[in-house]
């Protein structure tokens, strides 16, 4: 049944928007978690900590954010797990995510000279202690530009969820455009809203940067 | 006993060796000036007296501990040892005073008042106690070396390493750390210095050690050695650098 594209078109995609949010909330707060240890471990002292960490980063960098989110939900219920759309979500994008993150987190950190690890050490600091007050807070705000590059990837890359399910911004376009046949219009609408979540985003990130500079 | 012993000491990177076969011992109260040619060890072997480098030979010994025993607990011994670099090291995102106190907070547990109150006494040795709430990328070079000299003083050690510490200095800003230096020496602060200053090594230093490829070529008395030096090498390096 074809209508016209109404007003209420555009609040139901305003309304779709909450879901894109809530699974970027989810993939990057579950992301950092897993990017966090894959960074830390990417610089740890111990090489087969580091080659495993390294595995990880390339075989999740080296398959399709797609392919994790089937396994999660159709491959786990074809062998007798029945598993949620947000359990299936929240997995295969912290899987997704913790791999980049750990992979931008790691260059961060190496980018803090080798000589302020030397000064830690020699002030009699352990290697945690080197990390938590002389390495990590450097390297804080060498992330902030690449991480909040990653985290308007992340929003946009939560169409895919509608695979397993999610009507989020992107499916819900789709269906109105079904209905209304006006992709045009409706998938112009769909990228303003798209936009007008990541475009503060990266001003917040360059203000950030800025003051975190200025404040040292 | 010796405060600082080396027997035998042997470093190499992959095919280079860098320390071959280095025996040095130091007494409490010495100041040691080492020096010698770009390239010849001198870093390397104050890197190898804190722990900094693994060695492939020899032993290295702190008031009776093994520093290259793996059994070592390095943190202990760099609590002891300290070490100011050429290139400064200050924590640029840390205030002068969180420089100094961090180590003494974070490895002593020092409460954060009475780290101030050392920050301040240990920058007062340095004359810079205005300084305290700057950050270090509003000193000059000078400024900047005298509070690592302060931040290793706060750990209160048993020895210092100086590695060119005024190397990077503009010229007129060398005086005043080579100042502290001298009050440090005159404190009977026990000290290892890399240094091309040779004037500053005539009178302040108790012992001159020449390193030349690898090995310890010739050391003795400061000025003696200096103005009388036994191998051609060192006589070589000397006309280098005075003339
Ligand atoms: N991390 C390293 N890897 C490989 N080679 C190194 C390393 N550090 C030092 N070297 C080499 O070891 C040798 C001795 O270096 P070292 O820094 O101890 O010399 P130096 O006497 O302090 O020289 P300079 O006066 O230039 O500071 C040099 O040939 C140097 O290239
Ligand atoms: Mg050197």
């Amino acid at each position: 049944m074809i209508r016209e594209l109404a007003f209420i078109d555009v609040l139901y995609l305003i309304a779709a928007m909450r879901w894109t949010l809530a699974l970027t909330a989810i993939a990057f707060a579950g992301g950092a978690v897993v990017g966090l240890s894959v960074a830390l471990l990417r610089v740890s002292p111990v090489a087969p900590l580091r080659w495993l960490a390294m595995l990880y980063v390339h075989a999740v960098q080296g398959t399709p954010l797609l392919a994790w989110l089937f396994v999660f939900f159709f491959g786990l219920s074809i062998v007798g797990i029945t598993v949620s759309p947000w359990i299936a979500a929240a997995a295969a994008y912290s899987i997704y995510a913790g791999a980049f993150l750990g992979e931008i987190w790691r260059g961060c950190l190496q980018s803090i000279p080798r000589t302020q690890w030397e000064a830690g050490a020699s002030l009699g600091l352990s290697f945690t202690e080197q990390l938590r007050h002389v390495i990590i807070p450097q390297a804080v705000r060498v992330a902030i530009p690449p991480t909040v590059g990653f985290l308007v990837q992340l929003i946009k890359n939560t169409s895919l969820a509608a695979v397993i399910g999610f009507v989020e911004l992107t499916r819900e376009g789709q269906l109105t455009t079904a209905t209304t046949f006006r992709p045009f219009s409706v998938y112009l609408i769909v990228a303003a809203l798209y936009f007008a979540l990541c475009f503060p985003l990266t001003r917040w990130s360059r203000r950030l940067e800025g003051r975190l500079h200025v404040a040292r | 006993m010796s405060l600082v012993d080396l027997r035998d000491v042997v470093k190499r990177y992959g095919p280079l060796t860098v320390l071959d076969g280095v025996s040095l011992s130091v007494e409490k109260g010495e100041i040691i000036a080492i020096i010698g040619r770009s390239g010849s060890g001198k870093s390397t072997l104050l890197r190898c007296v804190n722990g900094l480098e693994p060695i492939q030979g020899g032993a290295v010994t702190f008031a009776g501990t093994v520093v290259n025993d793996p059994g070592t607990d390095l943190r202990k011994l760099r609590q002891q040892v300290g070490i100011v670099f050429q290139s400064f090291n200050l924590f640029p995102h840390l205030s002068v005073e969180r420089n100094i106190t961090l180590a003494p907070t974070v490895v002593k547990g020092m409460d954060r008042r009475a780290a101030r109150e050392l920050a301040r006494t240990v920058l007062r040795k340095v004359g810079l106690e205005e300084k305290i709430d700057a950050y270090p990328d509003r000193l000059s070079g000078g400024q900047q070396q005298r509070v690592a000299i302060a931040r290793s003083l706060a750990m209160s050690p048993q020895l210092m390493l100086f590695d060119e510490i005024t190397s990077a200095l503009d010229p007129e800003l060398v005086g005043e750390v080579l100042k502290v230096l001298e009050e440090m020496a005159a404190d009977g602060m026990t000290m290892m210095l890399v240094t091309h200053e040779m004037g500053f090594a005539r009178k302040v230093a108790s012992r001159v050690v020449f390193m030349h490829q690898g090995k310890v070529w010739e050391q003795g008395p400061a000025a003696q050695t200096l103005a009388r030096p036994r191998t051609p090498e060192l006589e070589t390096f000397l006309s280098a650098v005075l003339h």
